[in-house]
């Protein structure tokens, strides 16, 4: 399947091939959905269905959806849900809708595969880039990834989110930088958290523009496309406050992911580490969160200017270890991307560590949340240990891919180096 | 992250740093030939390198190091600290109590009458050493009915009537002062001294000597009072017995709960006709009390209780187990207001008279059959023939008279004098009182701030303040009368809110060494890269300008 040449037949087949499975999920399963949906590795506070069914009831009973303190996602999720059918009566619209998201989300991939970005970008080929995976392989690894399949058949709605960074990216990789903008806008808007995907995105548009209608010079690309990100974004607020009837939709949506009111567990690092934080310390601390989290854009972009698409990656990765309420949808969008660099893998050292800690975890989480929470055996240090791996594997897997592409950039330049071992210090 | 990290090659074991310009490892003891030196770094990779550390440092100094310092810093508002002190220390208010006396005296020519006041004004102003305590001699006019005039503002009236003898009453129901006089005492205008006007200053002297010395003892138990304030004539013995009784007496508070109880021993009586007995005993003392404070009143009945105590005759040392608590529902506490609990106890036990105590010197044992518990409440041993199924009003009317006794002494009123004087009398102690408490608590809480620099005082506990004082000082100029009660209450009750405050309590036990245990953990592993980060390139900057110059020196010399 490795040179698996992409053709609309084998696409087709690759997305009926998912949604089938995904759709005998909903169906043939009938406790499944619900049994996910419950689960605090795929439902976080800002992206859980119940929640969302909670304000969806309070919308359509003409209460505000953010009284009760319950509901913490984005107001325009309810129009959107309200015009489907009801979910109690037809579920089926529901499951549609999420399974037609995941679909639209392989496709960006399949997009951004066939542009070789990852291998060869404006400034920068790699000499490995013949070994590239095929769009087809990087999408089929996306739609039958159980972490994906999970947060489907779980209904978060942070696959919305990787819809729209993806289809950010894509269109930015297809020489479209005003989709790009409005895509990332939206991400921007559903989570917050995409904004910081802002820089390396634009710097990604700037390289890939169509030559026709290039614009040279930087800054001015920059700001006309920050102000149309600015614009978009402000014409999402303004129709949620006149969904929502007032702006108190800010401080329940994005003052609740800045501040960390609701303390659920989750397997990020964040929900302990606030539990235990002296109340006088705790808005430093989460100053330090937030910065810590926003840092790397920065650095990253910076130090990896010529391949913009790498910093996108790195930084999910790293977004998906210490957001403030991560789920596996954020590390199932991590892992859609890591196969665009399968021919740097070879670059990569800690691949079997990688691959058992994150299965460990995966496997031993459930296991420690069930001994805390109904068995009663453990407690939340269980969880928050099994967390800490879980934290631990997708980082370990963000260094050895930022060590991989750099190696691979720096054997352009010391192309007598190849193959020779290497330390770093 | 690696990201910032220089990639650095390695050959047979040795680390050849190539990029930082760090030679350190290279030794000349071990020369390798086959050793290749690294290329030299582009300067488009060292810039690159700069802008990298760069963004971490921007990021910590522009909003790093600002966050940390809003977050962090203790909110503390400005405490009018040396104000609060003085009304600790006393010198901010002299609480001084003017009296005003009025004098009535009908069959009195206006001139006689003026030079009497003056004479007996003298005669006071010499006996007086405690200048706290100030009496103002007032010529009321003359009314024609026996009544006295309703003059609010007087303390006490005196009526002088012409006798046969001097003789002096005082009235049981008004605030007045009979005194009779033979019409042959009335000073001449031009006498110096007149024995009249004594009589009258040492009556009334005697008759507020009780005040005085509570007042005088008040002053003096509150530390912070200035010396030449105290008042000289305390005896120990009398600051003694002052002593027991504030201690017996309840903590000031505006309203108290009354809890009337019945225990029996055995299934008899099981119901009282309590609500009209309240009424006919207890209620005429609690409206009289009514301005000071606001009672609440609930009743019980418990059978089959057994007190802690069985013996058949109660001595001194039983008294104090006799409550049985354990099983007793006597809670501490209804609601915000401190509980008064009021026992009858009927039973069969009496109360062994103290042998060495003779009667009526000790007033915790008025009767033998009640006995009265410091700052909790009154037992009253009730000794009834087993069949009584039901206790009328007029079988509790000892208890209840012994309870409403009591209870003026919980509260702190004086012993001696009449009930209005008394109640008078109780109001002055009690602003008095809650004047100096609320001050003293103004003080700890100044000397609070001053100890410890790094606890945070929000602007609630200044309001507090701010509020404490204004009715401090409403109160200090209205001592004695009842505004000056309803303000001492206020600044009492706001200064203890203030003391008291949530969020400086939580704070009082944060040391500052234990902030390094909560920011070293997270914040030590994070600083180390990017100082290292940052020394690393200021060394090889300094260097490369180093060499920069050198070149330019060998430049110029060739």
């Amino acid at each position: 399947m490795d040179g698996g040449k992409v053709t609309p037949g084998r696409t087709m087949a690759l997305l009926a091939g998912a949604s089938v499975l995904r759709l005998a999920m909903f169906t043939l399963l009938p406790g499944l959905p619900d049994l996910l949906a419950g689960r605090v590795e795929i439902s976080t506070p800002v992206t859980s269905f119940k929640r969302l069914q909670e304000g969806l009831f309070l919308y359509n009973h003409n209460v505000s959806p953010y009284d009760g303190g319950v509901y913490h996602q984005a107001p325009l999720l309810l129009p959107l849900f309200s015009l489907l059918p009801s979910f109690a009566a037809f579920p089926l619209a529901t499951y549609m809708l999420y399974i037609g998201a995941d679909l639209l989300s392989a496709r960006a991939l399949l997009r951004i595969a066939g542009s070789g970005e990852a291998g060869e970008s404006a400034l920068f080929a790699s000499p490995r880039r013949e070994k590239r995976a095929s769009g087809l392989v990087v999408a089929a690894l996306f739609l039958f990834n159980p972490f994906t399949i999970a947060s489907c058949v779980g209904r978060s709605t942070g696959v919305f989110t990787t819809c729209a960074i993806l289809h950010a990216i894509a269109r930015a990789v297809s020489g479209a930088p005003l989709g790009a903008m409005v895509a990332l806008s939206f991400a921007a808007y559903l989570s917050m958290y995409p904004l910081l995907l802002l820089p390396p995105l634009l710097l990604l548009c700037y390289d890939r523009q169509l030559p026709k209608r290039a614009t040279r010079s930087l800054t001015q690309f920059a700001t006309t496309h920050l102000a149309v990100a600015a614009g978009v974004l402000a014409a999402l607020f303004w129709m949620s406050f006149l969904v929502a009837g007032s702006w108190e939709f800010l401080p329940s949506t994005y003052g609740v992911q800045l501040t960390l009111s609701d303390l659920a567990p989750n397997v990020g690092l964040w929900w302990y580490f606030f539990v235990e934080m002296f109340d006088s310390f705790r808005s430093f601390f989460l100053a330090v969160f937030w910065l810590h989290l926003s840092c790397y854009v920065g650095g990253l972009t910076v130090r990896l200017r010529r391949q913009p698409l790498a910093v996108l990656t790195l930084l999910l990765g790293i977004f998906a270890v210490f957001k403030p309420y991560p789920s596996i949808s954020d590390t199932s969008l991590f892992l859609a991307l890591v196969p665009l660099y399968r021919h740097v893998v070879p670059l990569m050292r800690y691949t079997f560590v990688v691959a058992a800690v994150i299965m460990y975890a995966t496997f031993l989480g459930p296991a420690f949340y069930h001994l805390w929470i109904y068995a009663g055996s453990g407690n939340a240090n269980f969880f928050y240990a099994i967390t800490l791996v879980w934290g631990l594997g997708q980082s370990l897997l963000v260094c050895d891919l930022t060590f991989a592409v750099l190696r691979d950039e720096w054997e352009v330049e010391r192309p007598e180096m190849v193959g020779k071992e290497i330390r770093q210090i | 992250m690696s990201a910032r990290q220089p990639l650095q090659d390695v050959q047979d074991g040795t680390a050849v740093t190539a990029k930082d310009g760090l030679q350190t490892s290279i030794s000349s003891a071990t020369p390798t030939s086959s050793r290749k030196q690294p290329p030299p770094e582009k300067p488009s990779d060292i810039r690159r390198r700069s802008l990298v550390i760069l963004s971490f440092w921007l990021i910590v100094l522009c909003l790093g190091l600002p966050i940390w310092w809003k977050t962090t810093t203790i909110y503390r508002a400005n405490l009018p600290l040396q104000e609060m002190l003085d009304w600790a220390d006393g010198k901010a208010c002299r609480p001084v109590f003017p009296l005003h006396i009025a004098i009535q005296a009908n069959s009195l020519q206006e001139q006689e009458a003026q030079n009497l006041v003056r004479l007996t004004q003298h005669a006071l102003d010499d006996l007086n050493d405690f200048s706290g305590h100030h009496l103002r001699l007032q010529l009321s006019p003359p009314s024609g009915d026996k009544k006295p005039a309703s003059d609010h503002s007087a303390a006490l009236t005196i009526r002088l009537v012409p006798g046969d003898s001097t003789t002096s009453t005082l009235d049981q129901y008004a605030p007045v002062l009979d005194i009779t006089y033979p019409p042959n005492t009335i000073p001449s205008p031009t006498s110096s001294s007149s024995s009249l006007a004594t009589y009258v200053a040492s009556q009334l002297r005697s008759t507020f000597a009780e005040e005085q010395t509570i007042i005088s003892y008040l002053l003096s138990s509150s530390s912070s009072t200035p010396p030449e304030h105290r008042a000289q004539g305390l005896t120990p013995e009398a600051a003694e017995l002052l002593s027991k009784r504030t201690t017996r007496s309840l903590k000031y508070a505006p309203t108290y709960h009354l809890t009337l109880s019945l225990f029996t021993s055995g299934p008899l009586p099981s119901s009282w006709d309590i609500e009209a007995a309240i009424d006919e005993y207890m209620k005429p003392v609690l409206d009289v009390l009514a301005p000071i404070h606001n009672f609440t009143i609930d009743t019980q009945v418990q059978l089959y209780a057994t007190p802690g105590v069985q013996n058949q005759v109660l001595s001194k040392e039983d008294l104090s187990s006799f409550i049985n608590a354990a099983e007793w529902p006597l809670s501490p506490s209804i609601g915000g207001a401190p509980t008064v609990n009021f026992v009858v106890f009927v039973g069969n036990q009496t109360i062994m008279a103290p042998p060495t105590i003779s009667e009526g010197a000790d007033s915790e044992l008025p009767t033998f059959q009640s006995f009265l518990i410091p700052q909790w409440g009154t037992v009253y041993l009730l000794p009834l023939p087993h069949n009584t199924p039901h206790l009328s009003a007029a079988m509790l009317k000892q208890p209840l008279l012994t309870f409403t006794s009591h209870l003026l002494s919980l509260t702190g009123a004086p012993q001696s004098g009449s009930l209005p004087l008394r109640l008078s009398t109780l109001a002055r102690i009690r602003s008095a009182d809650l004047l100096l408490r609320a001050s003293s608590t103004l003080g700890s809480l100044a000397r609070l701030s001053l100890a410890l620099p790094s606890i945070s005082i929000p602007s609630s506990v200044a309001d507090g303040v701010s509020k404490t004082m204004a009715h401090l000082r409403l109160a200090c100029e209205t001592l004695g009368g009842a505004d000056g009660l309803a303000h001492a209450r206020i600044a009492e009750s706001e200064a203890e809110r203030a003391f008291f405050e949530k969020s400086m309590v939580g704070q009082l036990y944060f040391p500052d060494e234990h902030k390094i245990a909560v920011y070293l953990p997270l914040l030590g592993p994070v600083a180390v890269p990017l100082v290292m980060g940052l020394l690393n390139e200021i060394k090889a900057w300094r260097k490369r300008r180093r060499e920069r110059a050198e070149k330019g020196a060998e430049k110029k010399a060739e």
